[in-house]
């Protein structure tokens, strides 16, 4: 409900608009995280669109292919490892909470499935990096 | 008692895209660790030999259909994630226009612009072999 903005002096009480602070998030621990936990969308996309930079330079012929190689590529890649790791950490656990079910009429404790992802994880870690070092040389 | 205004109908848009914003966080926790781990940081150093730091090794790998595919998965999938997470970290920063509706075209289109992007690298890059 809103009054015209001359009568709204007249009046005791008024709409009273309240916004949050833009710094809420650095008051709690708790808080801080889930802004993290949202914020590793930004270096992970960006890794990926400089790896996508990457794979077009083969396009380019075998002189003048380079593949990202600097110190700060490095250290930027370490930083992503992080956020990445965060990310999926995070994420993973997420789906002892979403995922419900049920085996012989018991429902599957949330554990063993969160469990599961992070054997997924594990996994497909071991078989991709098998594969880019395989056909390294 | 008089009909309701509009028949309830299933919000589909709303089921595709928090099923890419899903599908984008599994594909992003699960792929993602060991690419930046393995090309970012022991190949570029060395330690292992990596197929992406020879142009003849890397050139052949991206060749393979099956790893064009990946690599589309890998790296467009997760945007419909990012995309999410990037326009409700700017409502949570104090900016509600994040939620609108041109910022929703924006963001998502965004996600719709790198898969595209993404196929015509991965396609014109290195020539399909079939076998």
């Amino acid at each position: 409900m809103s009054l015209p903005a001359g009568e709204a002096g007249r009046t005791l009480s008024s709409t009273y608009r309240w916004s949050m602070p833009a710094n809420w998030w650095t008051r709690k621990r708790h808080y801080f995280f889930y802004m993290l936990r949202e914020f590793t969308a930004l270096p992970l996309a960006l890794w990926l669109l400089w790896f996508l930079v990457e794979i077009k330079r083969a396009a380019d012929g075998p002189a003048s292919y380079a593949p990202h190689s600097s110190a700060l590529f490095v250290a930027f890649s370490v930083v992503c490892l992080m956020f990445a790791l965060y990310h999926s950490i995070t994420f993973l656990s997420l789906a002892g909470v979403i995922i419900h079910v049920k085996f012989l009429d018991r429902p599957v404790p949330s554990r063993l499935i969160v469990l599961s992802q992070f054997g997924l994880w594990a996994a497909a870690s071991i078989v991709i990096g098998f594969v880019l070092i395989w056909f390294g040389r | 008692m008089s009909a309701p205004a509009h028949e309830p109908r299933p919000a589909l848009a709303h089921l595709f895209w928090w099923f890419m914003f899903a599908q984008g966080g599994v594909i992003a926790a699960v792929l993602i660790p060991v690419h930046v781990l393995i090309q970012g940081i022991l190949g570029p150093l060395g330690w292992v030999n990596v197929v992406d730091r020879h142009y003849d090794t890397w050139i052949n790998l991206l060749g393979n259909p099956i790893v064009k595919l990946y690599l589309l998965v890998l790296i467009a999938v997760p945007f419909f994630h990012f995309a999410h997470r990037l326009r409700y970290l700017l409502v949570d920063l104090g900016v509600p226009a994040a939620k609108s509706t041109p910022a929703q075209a924006i963001f998502y289109g965004g996600a719709v612009a790198v898969t595209l992007v993404t196929i015509w690298v991965l396609l014109t890059t290195a020539p399909l072999k079939l076998g």
